[in-house]
């Protein structure tokens, strides 16, 4: 499966990813109007002043998937994404999830009047993920794990 | 007082009175600068590297890899200058708003509408003569023709040099500005050709900018900085030697307490006239309840104050802090009213001042802050009046302390030895600057820094400037200091006698013999101007250029656009000026490699980006040495 790997070197902080995921999941114009509602499934954390980008790995054994007590929260098992999308009228707003993941990237929002648990679905509707896109300096890529092997590979080669 | 002796990366601020207050009000639920900055990061490096332009609705525009070059075509090395040039001349122009409302008060003086007098006549006539006006007249008659001469020269052209720079600047330094074609006209004029020349494709040469962005800063020199310590000077007195107070601890809690918060002293000086005279208020702050009226200091209003504690001064009550303690102050609750003026108010003193009863006043007709309605805007020939009205009005506030947060005052306080200026450390010299050459050229004193402008949270709540001030002492390096670094470096008592402790074995030798601080307060931000003037006589005492003085500038905290500008006129002044956080620049590399390295080569000084301040003050030291052995000594 292709999913969202980072190359945090290449991070600059200007949060371009943040602001287009949150654009990708909620209808607006306007960053200033869907970020009332969409927290972004992506986040950059300053850490001793560096940015590190945090995004959801798709777990092979997903922590988030056993927590979950209502089946929201599934993987694909075609596709191999990790999500509740398509199923968030079976999400109870336990908070399961969040406190079972061991990287930090799902996030409360609030959906209508219900409270439920949102991450990175990938953006199954778009030929890529909105972050990726959005990345000015190629700091966030959609591949393979082979494909990004080597793309690492060559990466620490052209260091040598 | 025994205070904290923690690493200072351990803690939000240098300061215990800080420390303390900024977890009372998280306990309250305060947000401050300290909160807002965590909330703040990660930043954009594109903003913080200075590639970033959002002047055109094509943009904003980014360099990236990816992207070398902005839409129109800019190159990174255009962007930066260009936004150099834009962040020197918003530092130019609020200079020329001070420098306008001083011009002003000298006129309404003149004409005898204000409590002010002309207090320094020899420094009339010596701006009169600079300015080329007749001195042999009444002196009331001769304010009147400076005020014109010098609202003349704020507002001439382009084209027509600048006469204070042509009377004050070492001639060698003005053969060099001449050949860079850098001197400049009047700075209002200037304002307009750089703003209109940072338009959209209009000048996207970087050297031109950058060349600009000098010339801009030598009209902030000669104009902004030292034109208007001349004239503060005429009105208030020059600074004399004087002792106070500093730090949340002078705040007495059975007064009336005013603060008076910002860079602009005339409405705070009427404010103690007004407390030394009239009974009538005196009574009535008696009767709320108060023992007293009192009025302290914070930033530069503060220390213009404190450098006249003999004269206009007298009364004042104590300095409380700089830039990143104003929300800090009003925390302790004893904070009656807080009278803001100019720049540097921020609108978190009024998300801090809702917690508290604590009242807020601009006293500039520029300054206006979301939810505060109450406007005393200066006006020289009422400020008694307005002053009044102040102290009226604190009383008023007086009698609601307590009622939404309690009063809680930190402990600690530090002395200060303030009032130094060129006249006052003649005084202390015996009449003649040799004694200071004297032990420079014999090396007891290695060489002079001023250390100047801002606080930065960036670096840490001036640790980033004491650390470098303390490591220039230990290699027998004077310090001399204005702006919010003195605020910072008077709270932790380097402004003492107690301090020599501080400095190398040959510095303290020398302050012993004279009984000074080894940190000598020259005031404001403004009072850069009378810095450079120092600088100027002992280059022209040797016989030599500014640049080949073993002296060197440095902000290491610097925050808003004035500092910018206050910064590349030390540049242009010949001086190594080291400069913390990193200006948003180092995204251009010819920029770049031009401020740092080429520069060097056309005024003689450059600047320097060190970040690790004992990294930096072995750098200054090796520039200082450097230059005495150039010089044989």
């Amino acid at each position: 499966m292709r999913k969202i790997f980072i190359l945090e070197d290449k991070c600059s902080g200007c949060l371009n990813c943040v602001v287009a995921c949150t654009l990708a999941h909620e209808e607006s114009q306007f960053y200033s109007v869907a970020s009332q509602k969409e927290p972004g499934r992506i986040s950059v954390e300053a850490v001793y002043g560096r940015p590190i980008p945090l995004v959801c790995h798709h777990c092979e054994e997903p922590a988030c998937v056993n927590a979950c007590m209502s089946g929201a929260m599934q993987k694909d098992l075609e596709t191999g994404a990790v999500s509740n999308e398509g199923n968030l009228q079976k999400c109870v707003g336990c908070w399961m999830c969040i406190m079972a993941c061991p990287f930090g990237v799902i996030t409360p929002k609030k959906k209508g009047s219900q409270k439920v648990a949102v991450k990175c679905d990938l953006c199954k509707d778009r030929k890529s993920p909105a972050c990726v896109e959005a990345c000015p300096n190629g700091a966030i890529v959609f591949m393979n794990e082979d494909d990004f092997a080597k793309h690492k590979k060559k990466m620490a080669a052209l260091l040598v | 007082m025994t205070k904290c002796n923690l690493d200072c990366n351990t803690c939000t601020s240098s300061h215990a009175s800080i420390q303390e207050m900024h977890s009372r009000a998280q306990e309250l639920g305060i947000n401050t600068t300290f909160d807002r900055y965590e909330d703040q990061q990660p930043q954009c490096k594109f903003g913080t590297e200075g590639v970033c332009c959002q002047l055109c609705s094509h943009g904003p525009c980014r360099i990236t890899p990816k992207s070398p070059r902005a839409i129109c075509g800019a190159s990174a090395d255009t962007i930066v200058a260009r936004n150099l040039l834009r962040l020197e001349c918003h530092g130019l122009s609020a200079y020329c708003h001070q420098f306008e409302e001083a011009i002003d008060t000298l006129r309404a003086t003149a004409l005898g509408k204000t409590p002010y007098e002309i207090r320094e006549e020899g420094k009339l006539k010596e701006l009169a003569a600079a300015l080329g006006i007749d001195t042999n007249k009444d002196t009331k008659a001769l304010a009147i023709n400076v005020a014109d001469a010098m609202l003349h020269e704020l507002r001439k052209e382009t084209r027509e040099p600048l006469k204070l720079v042509e009377a004050f600047a070492p001639k060698s330094r003005i053969a060099i500005w001449k050949d860079l074609g850098i001197i400049p006209g009047g700075p209002l004029s200037e304002l307009r050709d750089a703003m209109t020349m940072t338009m959209s494709n209009i000048n996207t040469n970087p050297v031109s900018l950058l060349l600009t962005t000098m010339r801009l800063s030598i009209a902030t020199g000669y104009m902004g900085l030292i034109g208007t310590t001349i004239i503060q000077d005429i009105l208030l007195g020059n600074p004399g030697i004087g002792k106070a107070e500093a730090d949340l601890g002078t705040l007495d809690p059975d007064t009336v307490n005013i603060v008076a918060h910002g860079h602009v002293p005339y409405v705070a000086v009427a404010v103690l006239n007004v407390i030394a005279e009239d009974e009538e208020l005196n009574r009535l702050a008696k009767e709320a309840g108060a023992t007293g009226i009192k009025l302290y200091g914070s930033m530069d209003t503060g220390q213009e104050l404190l450098q006249r504690m003999n004269t206009v001064g007298k009364g004042f009550a104590g300095q409380l802090g700089n830039w990143l303690t104003q929300e800090l102050m009003v925390a302790t609750g004893a904070v009656d009213l807080v009278m803001m003026d100019l720049n540097c108010s921020i609108p978190g003193l009024k998300l801090a001042a809702d917690k508290f009863h604590t009242q807020l006043v601009s006293v500039s007709h520029v300054l206006r802050m979301d939810g505060v309605d109450t406007n005393l805007d200066y006006v020289p020939e009422k400020v008694y009046e307005q002053a009044k009205e102040l102290v009226e009005m604190a009383i008023e506030t007086y009698k609601k302390r307590g009622t939404v947060n309690a009063v809680q005052i930190p402990r600690y306080k530090s002395e200060i030895i303030a009032g130094v200026g060129i006249e006052s450390l003649l005084g202390v010299l015996g009449g003649s600057l040799d004694p200071l050459l004297d032990v420079i050229k014999s090396g007891s004193i290695k060489g002079i820094t001023a250390v100047v402008g801002c606080t930065n949270n960036r670096n840490g709540h001036d640790s980033a400037s004491l650390t470098l001030i303390k490591e220039l002492l230990k290699k027998d390096i004077l310090v001399i200091t204005s702006g919010c670094v003195s605020s910072g470096a008077q709270i932790e008592g380097l402004q003492t006698l107690d301090a020599i402790k501080y400095a190398g074995p040959k510095l303290q030798e020398v302050c012993k013999v004279l009984q000074v601080p080894p940190v000598l307060n020259f005031g404001s931000c403004i009072d850069i101007g009378r810095i450079t003037m120092a600088v100027a006589a002992i280059a022209n005492a040797l016989g030599v250029d500014p640049s080949q003085l073993p002296v060197a500038a440095s902000a290491p905290e610097y925050l808003e656009q004035k500092a910018v500008a206050d910064g590349v006129f030390a540049l242009s002044f010949g001086l190594l000026t080291h400069l913390g956080p990193i200006p948003p620049v180092v995204g251009g590399p010819t920029v770049t490699k031009i401020l740092t390295e080429d520069i060097e080569g056309l005024v003689g000084g450059k600047v320097n980006v060190e970040q690790d301040m004992v990294k930096a003050a072995e750098q200054i030291e090796a520039h200082i040495m450097a230059k005495r052995e150039k010089l044989g000594i």
